[in-house]
């Protein structure tokens, strides 16, 4: 307790736009009521500590442009918490958050979200999540998402999508409605084909980003993979991958068993 | 007999008059029904013929004995008719003593003679119409003479329009774009539709891809402007300030023309695309002012309507296009780096922008960092980060290392 006080007097005093709390050990932010009073705050970071709630007077830092909460204890965010209205950054990646609160869709401003590492599947997600269309970032990798909704096409502004090592059976097509997206992130899933809609995509070149790999591919993918990412793309464009593609969805196979062992995660711990 | 109007070079107009029809439904009618044609003016025309022959009826109730006043028929039913009245003009009988006669223009009928040439049933209420010496009751003498109405279906009884191979009520002939009265103004075929002068004209334009004038109803050929909604020979007008006389170069404002000198003295901005003046929402940008759907990406042409947009070289860019063609928006800020730039992982920063994405502390060239789903990580973090995620990056970068 003593701890944070001594940030927040500091703060209050320097007024700095920055309050950086990093490794601490704090577990705790409403014991410290002052804390709440720092509205002159655009940044705080709090990375590295024991936090198990973000209590719902965060709201009060209504300045809050970037919050980082990254590798704390956190089970549960506010719902107030999509009323932080410049909020653009929010960072609460490698906690034990199995839901995101009711209305979270609803920040304004909101570019990057990062909840990696958590226990988030396709269930945990509010209804409005999809309004979040500011967004030009979403990092989802590191859950348990096992399909994606299809309302995925609505986040125009998305440029950067990770769903590294969830395990996703399948990617909707409404991916292909992501005209800005340059970095798709799906390597470790259990994802055997790509939806031909993939295609209209502009992942291949050098300020792009594809990752594909650990994924049990049917075997022509996994074959252009082989060669590289444009053969895959190449390859997912022709007539001939459309027609396979859609043989495959008509059999409607089982799916590949999880393989990855998710035990030992720190989200799942405690 | 054809209309025209007033001669206006270059495209003077033919109207096709009314009465210019070719042949009448009713004039063929009238022949095949005619048994005694008795030098009738077969060139009649047919609305006024039609018109004439709605004057006989409908006759004055034949109970009432009455006369119309002026009309010279006289109907009537007399009992105790002298015996030298003679037969009925249908069955050529004679009248008994007491038999009531019916007595219309001067020819006799058995009450049960006086019928619908058509359907031999009594007139209702005593309605009957004549043509061509013979007498018919309303709703057959509608179906036999009376045309239908092209527009509504009705039985057109009166003055009937002839056009476009149909008859119609005066009333229903109207403009097809602008449903104005064309009875009596003429019309002109215009792809199969019947068009008032105004509206043929502008069509006319239309495919031509040019304007009629609202005030002379001639086409525009080069440089028209609006007013109020309206195309205008320019020359029609004198600028509001100075009374010079416009050209395609005036502007409206507030209801009111001005020349382009005045105008731009007034104050009004112009879009730098278009160079028109910008009435509603301005958005000024690259030292000029723009109407919200023209101020266009450079690249794609997309109007940025009102989101972010980045210049260069007295252009400007969305995000996406100038991201492809100069690739330095920092990845914290989202903005356009002018200065120096930090680049890694496909991604650009401002140099005092790029730090750690799990403690943002701040990083220089020469701090040490990895990598995690693309972003930067500096050596504390990843430090922390638990065994198992560092076994499974450490996996990923050897296999990415392998190729
Ligand atoms: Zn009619
Ligand atoms: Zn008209
Ligand atoms: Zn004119
Ligand atoms: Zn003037
Ligand atoms: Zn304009
Ligand atoms: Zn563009
Ligand atoms: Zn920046
Ligand atoms: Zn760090």
């Amino acid at each position: 307790m003593s701890k944070l006080k001594k940030y927040v007097e500091e703060s209050k005093n320097t007024k700095s736009p920055d309050l950086e709390i990093i490794d601490r050990g704090v577990s705790n932010l409403s014991d410290n009521p002052a804390f709440f009073e720092l509205s002159h705050v655009t940044r705080l970071t709090l990375t590295h500590n024991k936090l198990t709630t973000i209590p719902a007077a965060i709201t009060n830092l209504y300045n809050l442009e970037i919050l980082n909460c990254f590798n704390n204890h956190i089970k549960e965010l506010p719902q107030t918490i999509s009323s932080l209205a410049k909020l653009k950054i929010i960072n609460v990646g490698m906690n034990k958050l199995s839901a995101l609160p009711r209305g979270f869709g609803a920040f304004p401003v909101l570019e990057v979200l990062d909840v990696t590492y958590n226990n988030l599947n396709e269930n945990s997600l509010p209804a409005n999540f999809f309004h979040l269309d500011s967004l030009r970032a979403l990092y989802l990798g590191d859950n348990d998402f096992e399909t994606i909704p299809p309302e995925i096409g609505k986040l125009k502004n998305l440029q950067i999508l990770v769903l590294r090592e969830n395990d996703l059976v399948a990617i909707p097509k409404e991916i292909g409605e992501l005209q800005r997206l340059r970095e798709l992130h799906i390597q470790g899933n259990r994802l055997t084909v790509l939806p031909p809609e993939i295609g209209n995509l502009d992942l291949v070149g050098s300020r792009q980003a594809f990752r594909g790999e650990n994924n049990p591919w049917v075997t022509p993918i996994a074959d252009q993979y082989q060669v590289g990412v444009s053969h895959v793309f190449d390859y997912i464009r022709t007539e001939t991958y459309k027609f396979l593609y859609g043989r495959h969805m008509a059999a409607d196979a089982p799916p590949p068993p999880k393989t990855a062992d998710k035990s030992k995660k720190i989200s799942r711990l405690g | 007999m054809s209309l025209t109007t007033t001669p206006r070079p270059p495209n003077p107009m033919r109207l096709q008059s009314l009465s210019e029809r070719n042949e009448s439904g009713l004039f063929q009618r009238r022949r095949l029904h005619a048994n005694e044609p008795e030098g009738q003016n077969n060139t009649q025309v047919p609305d006024q013929l039609l018109a004439g022959i709605r004057e006989m009826g409908p006759q004055p109730d034949i109970n009432a004995g009455a006369s119309v006043p002026g009309f010279p028929l006289t109907n009537g039913i007399g009992s105790d008719m002298s015996m030298g009245i003679g037969v009925c003009r249908r069955c050529g009988e004679g009248f008994g003593q007491h038999q009531q006669i019916v007595n219309s223009n001067g020819e006799v009928w058995h009450p049960q003679c006086f019928v619908c040439a058509q359907c031999f049933q009594p007139f209702p209420e005593g309605i009957f119409y004549e043509f061509e010496g013979r007498k018919y009751c309303e709703h057959d003498f509608h179906v036999l003479f009376a045309p239908c109405c092209g527009k509504c279906g009705e039985f057109v009884v009166g003055r009937v329009i002839k056009a476009l191979n149909n008859s119609w009520h005066p009333d229903c002939f109207r403009c097809q774009l602008c449903a104005g009265p064309l009875a009596d103004s003429g019309f002109v075929k215009n792809a199969g539709r019947a068009l008032c002068r105004d509206c043929n004209a502008k069509e006319k334009a239309r495919g031509l891809g040019k304007y009629v004038c609202h005030k002379c109803h001639s086409i525009i050929e080069e440089g028209h402007i609006k007013y109020k909604g309206e195309a205008f020979h320019p020359y029609h007008f004198n600028c509001n300030s100075c009374s010079i006389e416009l050209n395609a170069d005036a502007r409206e404002v507030n209801g009111e023309l001005y020349c382009l000198r005045c105008h731009d003295k007034m104050g009004i901005p112009i879009c730098g695309a278009c160079r028109r003046p910008i009435e509603e929402r301005v958005v000024h940008a690259l030292g000029k002012a723009w109407h919200v759907e023209h101020f266009v990406c450079a690249k794609c042409e997309k109007p940025f309507f009102g989101t972010r947009h980045y210049e260069k070289k007295g252009l400007a860019y969305c995000e996406i296009h100038y991201h492809q063609l100069f690739g330095n928006i920092c990845f914290t800020c989202n903005s356009v780096i002018s200065g120096d730039v930090f680049h890694a992982f496909n991604k650009a920063w401002h140099v005092n922008h790029f730090a750690c994405s799990i403690c943002d502390r701040k990083m220089s060239q020469k701090t040490k960092f990895f990598e995690f789903d693309l972003k930067p990580v500096c050596k504390f973090c990843y430090d922390k980060f638990p065994g198992e995620l560092k076994k499974r990056l450490k996996k990923a970068y050897d296999e990415q290392n392998k190729k």
